[in-house]
């Protein structure tokens, strides 16, 4: 039984690991640098939620759909006053890395100063008891996350592969010269991509906000994980760091049974460091990584 | 109060140009994307926090603490000998992350959480610093000598080999030499220095929790380096007072310490990122970042 209730931890837990590297895989996969800021992008759009449903008393979907246009315009501006300003002077990679960590604590920095550094809850949803469901304890709002996570994987795999939009992201992925003689816009595909990525990131920001408390140093810790996810399954491919962020779940579910659970985090660092060394295309990754 | 307010600054910059310089020999000269140095400052604090505990000589164990970090520094180049780029720059964070996660969670020898407290101030043959000033001192002359030792070093036949591994990997190997074996010494000296500021920054603050080695103070060193300019130690020494000092204005405004915090990390996070958009040379570089 403790197995199946571990399994189902492991779901819940890795819904929210693969929302955060979706994303950002998607962003990666577009532009092939590493925003790694993407994980502050979750933790602004939980506070943006708060802070239109808690503070401002707008009405709950009307303030997700807030937290999801602020996620999208602040992604946005990201690469266009910071990455591409920085990508047309041929800035390397590292440069856009070391950036986007600046980003990274610029944010977390900010929502410290705004809210305050005390811990936050939303309060939709009032905590309620787990349902028993064949001996396995799971309550209403972690079956919502499983779901909504499932549904808005399957929504992306099909919008990137059946869709004209998805299959010009996808060009531009796969080689970007060649995207742009076939005369594909690779500026507005990198702008769809930073839009869709933040987009995600807003919906994971929102599903997490419900689920835990909010604190400002969440989204480093987010992107951690997600990063390690995306680098597990592959950093190139959306589906590969969806996959990837689920193994992680497992493994840090699972691992805990035999090692004392404050190595949870542990655990995945020790993760990304193996697969960075040894493997890091990841899983489903394409070649080209170890540049 | 005013003055041991100034020589606690001081104190400051003294580990921070030591972290810096020492930085700058991996980064700067060598073009080894270390995100990782924080880990071998930690490192160097808490070999020299538990050695001295255990009743080591604080001479052998401000050694054993560059040491110990130099050996860090040599694994983790030979772990990550096959990655360039971006892949380097995060697999060194990630042994970061790793190194932290083992100061929080081998409970029975690091305390965890809990941190290590009392720790003694540095005793030579039976002399021990009793005061701030005193430490000041003591300071000052571990970073003059580091200071020499890197510029010696960043000048000498091996310093414009290692320039030029970073310049052009391929075109040296060509003329015969071993470029891994140089970036191995380079990360080696890199380490060791910040081992020893680590020493000096847990024998002064006397307490060392795993939160003072968190990626925040990565992103510290790593701006006064960019600031300062690559592959310039006048750079580091100088971007160090100047990252260093910005912050401790506000508190002339007398902003209550939960704004402080935040906000020193907003300072130091807009000067990156300005520097990145306006001048990517730093002050003193001669080199960009690549």
């Amino acid at each position: 039984m403790i197995f199946v209730q571990l399994l189902v931890n492991s779901l819940i837990i890795g819904s929210i690991y693969a929302l955060v590297a979706s994303g950002f895989s998607l962003i990666y996969s577009t532009n092939k640098f590493m925003h790694f800021a993407h994980g502050v992008m979750v933790a602004v759009s939980a506070y943006l939620l708060f802070l239109t449903f808690d503070l401002l008393h707008i009405s709950f979907w009307i303030s997700c759909i807030l937290t999801l246009i602020g996620a999208a315009i602040l992604g946005l501006g990201t690469y266009r006053l910071l990455y591409l300003p920085l990508q047309n002077r041929k800035s390397s990679n590292v440069i856009l890395l070391i950036a986007s960590v600046g980003i990274l604590i610029l944010f977390e920095n900010l929502l410290l100063l705004i809210f305050g550094a005390d811990i936050k809850t939303i309060g939709f949803i009032s905590v309620s008891k787990g349902m028993e469901f064949a001996g396995v304890i799971i309550t209403p709002l972690q079956a919502i996350i499983i779901l909504t996570s499932i549904i808005i994987f399957i929504a992306l795999w099909l919008f990137m592969n059946y869709t004209k939009l998805g299959r010009n992201m996808r060009a531009v992925s796969d080689n970007k010269e060649l995207a742009n003689i076939i005369g594909i816009n690779h500026r507005a595909v990198a702008d769809l991509s930073f839009i869709l990525g933040s987009v995600l990131a807003g919906i994971a920001g929102i599903l997490i906000g419900l689920e835990q408390n909010l604190a400002p140093t969440m989204g480093m810790n987010l992107i951690i994980k997600g990063f390690t996810g995306a680098i597990i399954g592959g950093i190139t491919s959306v589906p590969g760091s969806v996959i990837g962020s689920y193994i992680l779940g497992i493994a840090e579910n699972y691992g805990i049974w035999w090692l004392p659970s404050e190595y949870k985090d542990a655990i995945a660092f020790v993760l990304l460091f193996i697969f960075l060394l040894f493997k890091p295309n990841g899983l489903f990754g394409k070649k080209g990584g170890r540049t | 109060m005013i003055e041991a307010y100034f020589v606690h600054i001081l104190i400051l910059v003294c580990i921070y140009v030591i972290l810096a310089v020492s930085l700058n020999i991996a980064l700067g000269y060598t073009g080894l994307l270390n995100m990782g140095h924080i880990a071998f400052f930690g490192i160097g604090a808490y070999t020299s926090a538990l050695l001295t505990k255990a009743g080591t000589p604080y001479i052998i164990a401000l050694f054993a603490a560059g040491i110990l970090a130099s050996l860090m520094g040599c694994i983790l180049v030979y772990a990550t000998r096959k990655l360039k780029g971006d892949y380097l720059a995060l697999a060194t964070l990630g042994f970061s992350f790793v190194v932290y996660s083992l100061m929080l969670n081998w409970t029975s020898l690091t305390r965890g959480a809990l941190g290590i407290p009392g720790i003694s101030k540095p005793c030579f043959f039976g002399l021990c610093i009793a005061n701030n000033n005193e430490f000041l001192v003591f300071a000052l002359i571990i970073t003059a000598l580091t200071v020499f030792i890197i510029y010696r070093i960043a000048n000498s036949n091996f310093g414009r080999l290692l320039q030029a591994a970073r310049d052009d990997e391929l075109g040296l190997r060509v003329l015969g030499k071993n470029t891994f074996k140089l970036k191995m010494k380079s990360m080696m000296i890199s380490a060791f220095f910040a081992g020893i500021a680590g020493s000096l920054f847990a024998h002064y603050i006397s307490y060392i929790d795993p939160g003072s080695f968190m990626m925040n103070e990565v992103i510290l060193v790593f701006t006064i380096v960019i600031v300062g300019g690559l592959a310039s130690i006048r750079g580091s020494i100088v971007a160090t007072f100047i990252i260093i000092i910005i912050p401790e204005l506000l508190r002339l405004v007398a902003l209550p310490s939960s704004i402080l915090g935040p906000a020193r990390q907003i300072i130091y996070a807009v000067i990156l990122i300005a520097i990145l958009l306006l001048r990517p040379k730093g002050l003193f570089g001669r080199i960009d970042l690549e």
